[in-house]
């Protein structure tokens, strides 16, 4: 009986350790206006324009990041691509904004909201858990 | 006091109403804070800390309205803190900012200052864990002047690959006046001179800083010529053109954040008062630093040691060093609200003090306790 236990214990443990690997090694689509002409960006292109240290593509072009106001999306994108949590991403726009260096990023409450905006908006970058019309954005790889 | 509250009142009334609005190219943007302050000993920048003080409230609304590579936007901002400060809504920034591209823009306007790491950003309390930021090199009772100028900046960055990381540089020229309700205007009054117009003159400068590849490690140098004239019923003040070199690194690893700065500013002072021309040398030295430690995502616990000394003058007396040994932390409620709690222990008496509001004269070391709540939108 004892045995049977233990051995409960352990396929529970080893499921929830599963479980979290899952959620590590989860990731965002990075989505954005099908105007632009290259479908790939370096991991250091990405987060340059998410924390407000470039304002061009590498061809040139004007990029507008879009951002979720929080959940989990948000976090993962921060954590996998900017290296940044919540909080510490929220006070470093703030900073741009009260001192007078710059406008705060776009912010949408939904995905969908986030997603029709890089749809409409030429140079728009943004992300989403999955991309449920690949057909009306350009869906970016990120190289490491 | 019913102004106060006013405003406190209408800030809230934006947060509730659902945190900034964005219409289309227009943003506005706020935050306010209520300060508390209690100190064993002294009075501590003109508020009755030894009585428990709460004379501290602040709040700014910044709006800006951006298209494509030009922002216009102003930030308004009240505070009131012991005998500094007042009901008065003045401009803390109000600009023009035309970004050509990634490696140049200018910015046009009132403008702050860049100086070390903070001081443009000194007033923002929502982005530090700290009540009061290390005072040997932002002092809250002359952070008005220090802040902001009248005049222009042209700033740019380069990105030096993945393994160079990025440079970026400002350089700013303009003037600036002292803040009629400020700490230096106090200290002249005191002093026996007053002034129609507070003094001002021009001031220009640069910064230079390295965001390296490593880990977010930060390296940087900052300098800034100020000048000063005025000219009162009773005297004058002149201060030629005196240059302060700041030399900084930050450094940020998972939770944990460092950060030192090491300050040089040499001032020749000269008060004339009829017939008597005395002038004042001061020789000032300030460093400090830094660590905090972010202990869960809504709880932050930190330390800093700020020292502060007149090498112009007898160090061994108080009133020519401040050492502040200071423990501090900061709970987030939501994205919006949060509160500080916050322990100060000082020795020396050069900084934040005043005769007015000390009539006992000054004990060398004093404990104090601080408290700040505020919210941003």
């Amino acid at each position: 009986m004892k045995s049977r236990n233990k051995l409960r214990v352990c396929v529970l443990s080893l499921s929830l350790a599963c479980a979290c690997a899952l959620v590590q090694a989860q990731d965002v689509v990075i989505i954005a206006n099908k105007s632009l002409s290259f479908s790939q960006i370096t991991s250091a292109q990405l987060r340059d324009i998410f924390i407000g240290a470039r304002s061009q593509f590498a061809d040139g072009t004007r990029a507008i990041p879009a951002v979720l106001k929080g959940g989990p999306v948000h976090e993962v994108f921060l954590r996998n691509h900017v290296q940044d949590n919540p909080d510490e991403f929220r006070v470093r726009w703030r900073k741009v904004v009260f001192t007078g260096q710059g406008a705060m990023l776009k912010e949408f409450t939904s995905e969908s909201a986030l997603f029709e905006y890089v749809v409409a908006t030429p140079g728009a970058i943004g992300y989403v858990s999955r991309v449920s019309d690949p057909s009306a954005v350009r869906v970016l790889t990120v190289e490491h | 006091m019913l102004r106060r509250g006013l405003v406190l009142f209408l800030f809230c009334l934006c947060a509730v109403m659902g945190a900034a609005q964005d219409l289309e190219n227009l943003q506005i943007h706020g935050f306010a804070t209520q300060g508390f302050l209690y100190s064993s000993h002294n009075n501590y920048l003109t508020m009755k800390s030894s009585a428990v003080s709460l004379q501290w409230t602040e709040g700014a609304i910044s709006v800006s309205d951006v298209t494509n590579k030009l922002r216009i936007g102003i930030q308004l901002h009240m505070y009131h803190m012991g005998q500094f400060g007042g009901p008065d809504v003045r401009v803390d920034w109000a600009s023009g900012d035309y970004k050509v591209n990634d490696y140049l823009g200018f910015r046009v306007g009132k403008i702050k200052t860049p100086l070390g790491l903070y001081n443009d950003s000194q007033d923002v309390d929502a982005l530090f864990l700290w009540v009061l930021l290390p005072q040997a090199m932002y002092p809250n009772d002359n952070r008005d002047y220090d802040l902001s100028e009248m005049g222009g900046e042209v700033y740019g960055g380069i990105n030096l690959g993945e393994r160079g990381g990025r440079v970026q540089c400002r350089g700013h020229v303009g003037a600036s006046q002292l803040d009629a309700n400020g700490g230096y205007v106090q200290q002249l009054a005191e002093a026996g001179l007053t002034f129609p117009t507070p003094p001002g003159g021009k001031t220009y400068g640069g910064d230079l800083r390295w965001v390296t590849p490593w880990k977010e490690v930060t390296v940087g140098v900052s300098a800034l010529s100020d000048s000063l004239d005025g000219i009162g019923p009773q005297g004058s003040v002149h201060l030629p053109a005196s240059l302060t070199f700041a030399y900084y690194a930050q450094w940020r690893w998972n939770r944990l954040h460092l950060a030192t700065e090491v300050w040089k500013t040499p001032i020749d002072l000269t008060l004339t008062m009829g017939p008597l021309s005395i002038p004042n040398t001061v020789d000032q030295r300030a460093w400090y630093p830094m660590v905090s430690y972010d202990v869960t995502k809504k709880l932050q616990i930190g330390n800093y040691y700020s020292h502060y000394i007149n090498k112009a003058g007898d160090r061994s007396q108080p009133e020519n060093y401040s050492k502040d040994w200071v423990v501090s932390s900061r709970y987030d409620f939501n994205s919006y609200m949060y509160g500080k709690v916050e322990g100060h222990f000082l020795h020396g008496t050069a900084l934040g003090y005043y005769p007015s509001v000390n009539p006992n004269g000054l004990q060398a070391n004093s404990d104090m306790l601080a408290m700040r709540m505020g919210f941003s939108f």
